[in-house]
């Protein structure tokens, strides 16, 4: 499996981890067009913290790197890493290959 | 203190009388399992905000447009101890504050309260052991775990831990506050409708 795909998997297990906490009719279905924040976007911002904890936190165990993913390189780029799943995935991608 | 505290996306308003049937829905709601539990009628829930002591502050949370979508409270405020309680922090309108830093900007507004306005050293609280999201939530905001209550709370048919969760000024300064304004900015990056 190619470095894209693991990150993708882990941004879906931190959306399975947030989901455990959420109530059955409330489940989050999620895709690589899934917006994470703003216009049509399906999480709080109580809910946004728990899956940017757990992809750093799962990012860090697979790689062995630490991440941030609301310092201000993220917060500066356009459009934000929260546009979506797949721009996250992107930007999660572009770091880790960044690090080497 | 009557005063309005102002964010960019939301603004803390005093709770007052008039909020009294929308506070006791939302603390009857399914969402709110793991705040103490309160008035049942809607008689109790006004003597409840009536007899609010002068060492809390209880807010309601409301959008720009005047909405109200939740509840927030600094309660225990000792100036001898310079510390406070954040707490009875609910968001009510799920669907309404999708997209928004709500809950994000409102605990700002607090901790900024508390911090900078009542010049305090020292934030605390306790959270059910098995509330994992509030627990994570405040780890990311700068909150440190400092100790357990053990079997301290019977919620969700079980005894369980209180996490004892204690954040200090300088942690607020350092840690809280980038952290914050940066999901805020995301938010001015990402207007919602």
């Amino acid at each position: 499996m190619n470095q894209e795909n693991i990150v993708m998997n882990l941004i879906y297990k931190a959306f399975e981890s947030l989901n455990a906490e959420r109530e059955p009719q409330k489940q989050i279905s999620v895709g690589p067009d899934t917006c994470l924040f703003g216009v049509d976007s399906i999480l709080d911002s109580l809910s946004l913290v728990s899956v940017i904890v757990d992809i750093e936190s799962l990012v860090s165990e697979q790689f062995d790197r630490v991440i941030s993913l609301t310092d201000d390189r993220a917060m500066s780029r356009d459009p934000v890493p929260f546009t979506n799943v797949n721009s996250l995935k992107n930007y999660i991608t572009e770091i880790l290959l960044e690090q080497g | 203190m009557n005063k309005l505290l102002e964010g960019d996306f939301v603004t803390l308003q005093p709770l007052t009388l008039v909020d009294a049937s929308l506070t006791l829905r939302w603390r009857l709601s399914t969402r709110a399992i793991y705040l103490n539990s309160g008035a049942q009628t809607l008689a109790q829930q006004e003597e409840w905000i009536i007899s609010r002591p002068a060492s809390e502050y209880n807010f309601i949370i409301t959008l720009k447009n005047g909405l109200p979508v939740g509840m927030v409270s600094l309660i225990g405020v000792n100036q001898a101890h310079r510390h406070a309680e954040p707490a009875r922090f609910l968001i009510g309108e799920e669907s309404a504050v999708r997209g928004i830093p709500v809950a994000i900007e409102a605990m700002k507004l607090i901790y900024s309260l508390a911090f900078d306005e009542l010049n305090l050293l020292r934030v605390f609280g306790t959270i059910p052991s098995d509330n994992l999201l509030m627990i994570k939530w405040q780890n990311f905001l700068g909150m440190k775990e400092e100790g357990r209550l053990r079997k301290h709370y019977f919620i969700n048919g079980q005894f369980q831990d209180a996490v004892i969760l204690g954040m200090l000024v300088e942690e607020y300064r350092t840690v809280a506050l980038p952290r914050m304004n940066a999901l805020i900015a995301i938010g001015h990056r990402h207007p919602s409708k």
